[in-house]
C-alpha cells in the first residue's frame, strides 16, 4: 500500500508540474499570435507574434513536452488506478481522481484529497486490525 | 434482471462510453491533423506566391532544397538552338517526350536556365520552339538524377533532364536546375497562361510535375503520438469500467455466498 501510495503520488506530482508548464506557459506561448487555435477558437491576442523567442520556446515546450506529457500521464493513470484497487476505493472517488489529474492546477487539490483519503483509512484501520 | 442493468448504474455505463467515444474521437481529429498536414508539406509549394528567380537561386548556386516545386517569375531570352527533347514521359498514359528549351535570363548570353514547355509524342510533331523576349512564372525542380547515361550524345533526345547533358546544347552556362511552365498558381496579377508573354507552350501538351517535396517522417509526428495517446486513453476508460463490472458481478454473489455458508461464530 505505502509503495502504491507513494509511486502515485510521484507521478501525480511529475504530471501536475508539467501539467502546468505546458497548458499555462507553453500553451499561451504557442498559440497566442493573433491567429485561430486548433481550429476551435476563431482568434487569439497576439502577444507574443510567430518568430518572437516567446513564441519560439512555446513551441518547443508544446512540441516535445505536450508528447512527453501524454505518455507520462499513461502512467500515471496505471498508478492511480492501482491505488484505487489496493485502497479498495468506490469507482466515483476513482473517476474523479484520475479525471481531475488532467486538470492543471486541480491535479494538486486531487492528489491531496487522495493521499489524505489513504492516510484517514490506514489510521482507522490499524486499531481495528490490533484487536484481533 | 442483472444487477449491471440496474438504472442506478445507467450514468456509470453512459460515463464509460462517452468518455472511451471522445477518445477515440479526439484520436481522429488528430490522425486527421497529421495526414493534413503532411498533404500540405506535400504539395502547397505549387500554389504560394511565385518569387523572383534570383531571390532563390544564382546560376552557381546549388539547388534551395526546401524551393522543390516552388513558382517563380522567369523573364529573359530563349535560346532556341538548345532545344531538347526528353523521352519518357508520359502524358494521359502515353509515353513521349518532354520538350524543353532554355530560357537566357535576363540577356542571349547570360546564363540560362532549362524550362520544360511541354509534351509531345514525338519530337517530330514538335512546334517550333520560341524566339525572343519571353516572361511567365515557371515551377523550380531541381537537375534530375545520374542513373541514365547519355547514349547518343549526337541527337536532341535526352533520357533525363540533367542539367549536365543539356549544357551540350548550348554555349552558355546553365543553372542548376529547370522549371517546369505553371498554368496554375496563387491568385494575383502573374504572368500565367493568357496574360504570360511568349511562354512557348503553344501546340503542346500540359507536362506533369516529376518532383514535389518529399514529407519528412517526422512531419507532424507529434499529432501521430497524440492520436495513438487518446486511443490509449479511450482503451483504458473501457477497461476501467470492464474492472467495475467485475466489481459489481463479485460484489452481487458475495451476499448469497455468505447466506449459503454456516454462521460458526454464533454460539
Amino acid at each position: 500500500m505505502n509503495s502504491a501510495l507513494t509511486r502515485y503520488r510521484v507521478m501525480a506530482t511529475v504530471v501536475g508540474v508539467l501539467l502546468i508548464v505546458l497548458c499555462l506557459i507553453g500553451v499561451p506561448l504557442a498559440n497566442f499570435d493573433g491567429s485561430g487555435m486548433w481550429g476551435i477558437f476563431p482568434s487569439t491576442p497576439a502577444w507574443f507574434p510567430v518568430g518572437s523567442t516567446a513564441h519560439e520556446v512555446g513551441e518547443l515546450i508544446t512540441s516535445y513536452l505536450g508528447v512527453a506529457h501524454g505518455w507520462l500521464y499513461m502512467i500515471f493513470l496505471l498508478t492511480a488506478f492501482q491505488l484505487s484497487r489496493r485502497a479498495a476505493w468506490d469507482l466515483p472517488f476513482t473517476i474523479v481522481t484520475l479525471i481531475c489529474g488532467t486538470i492543471p492546477v486541480v491535479s494538486f487539490w486531487a492528489e491531496h484529497r487522495a493521499t489524505a483519503r489513504v492516510r484517514a483509512e490506514r489510521a482507522t484501520a490499524v486499531p481495528t486490525s490490533a484487536r484481533t | 434482471m442483472p444487477e449491471l442493468l440496474a438504472p442506478r448504474y445507467w450514468a456509470v455505463h453512459l460515463l464509460a462510453l462517452v468518455l472511451t467515444a471522445a477518445a477515440g474521437v479526439l484520436g481522429f481529429w488528430q490522425y486527421d491533423a497529421w495526414n493534413a498536414r503532411r498533404d500540405a508539406e506535400a504539395v502547397d509549394l505549387t500554389r504560394v506566391a511565385p518569387e523572383p528567380l534570383s531571390a532563390l537561386m544564382g546560376p552557381d548556386d546549388p539547388f534551395p532544397g526546401t524551393k522543390i516545386g516552388q513558382p517563380v517569375v522567369l523573364g529573359g531570352t530563349w535560346v532556341p538552338d538548345g532545344t531538347v527533347y526528353v523521352s519518357g514521359r508520359e502524358h494521359e498514359g502515353r509515353k513521349g517526350y518532354w520538350v524543353v528549351t532554355p530560357l537566357a535570363i535576363p540577356g542571349p548570353t547570360d546564363p540560362a536556365l532549362p524550362v520544360v514547355r511541354g509534351w509531345v509524342a514525338d519530337p517530330a510533331e514538335a512546334p517550333h520552339a520560341p524566339t525572343g523576349a519571353a516572361e511567365f512564372v515557371g515551377w523550380l525542380q531541381p537537375s534530375e538524377g545520374s542513373r541514365t547515361a547519355d547514349d547518343d550524345r549526337t541527337d536532341d533526345v535526352l533520357p533525363q533532364l540533367r542539367v549536365a547533358d543539356v549544357i551540350q546544347h548550348v554555349d552558355q552556362d546553365l543553372y542548376g536546375a529547370y522549371a517546369v511552365v505553371a498554368d496554375d498558381v496563387a491568385p494575383g496579377a502573374w504572368p500565367v497562361g493568357p496574360t504570360a508573354t511568349n511562354d512557348g507552350t503553344g501546340g503542346l501538351a500540359r507536362p506533369g510535375l516529376e518532383q514535389l517535396p518529399e514529407v519528412s517522417t517526422f512531419t507532424a509526428v507529434r499529432n501521430l503520438l497524440y492520436a495513438v495517446e487518446w486511443w490509449i486513453f479511450g482503451l483504458f476508460a473501457a477497461f476501467i469500467w470492464w474492472r467495475w463490472t467485475q466489481d459489481v458481478r463479485a460484489a452481487e454473489r458475495a451476499p448469497e455466498a455468505a447466506e449459503a455458508e454456516p454462521v460458526p461464530s454464533d454460539p
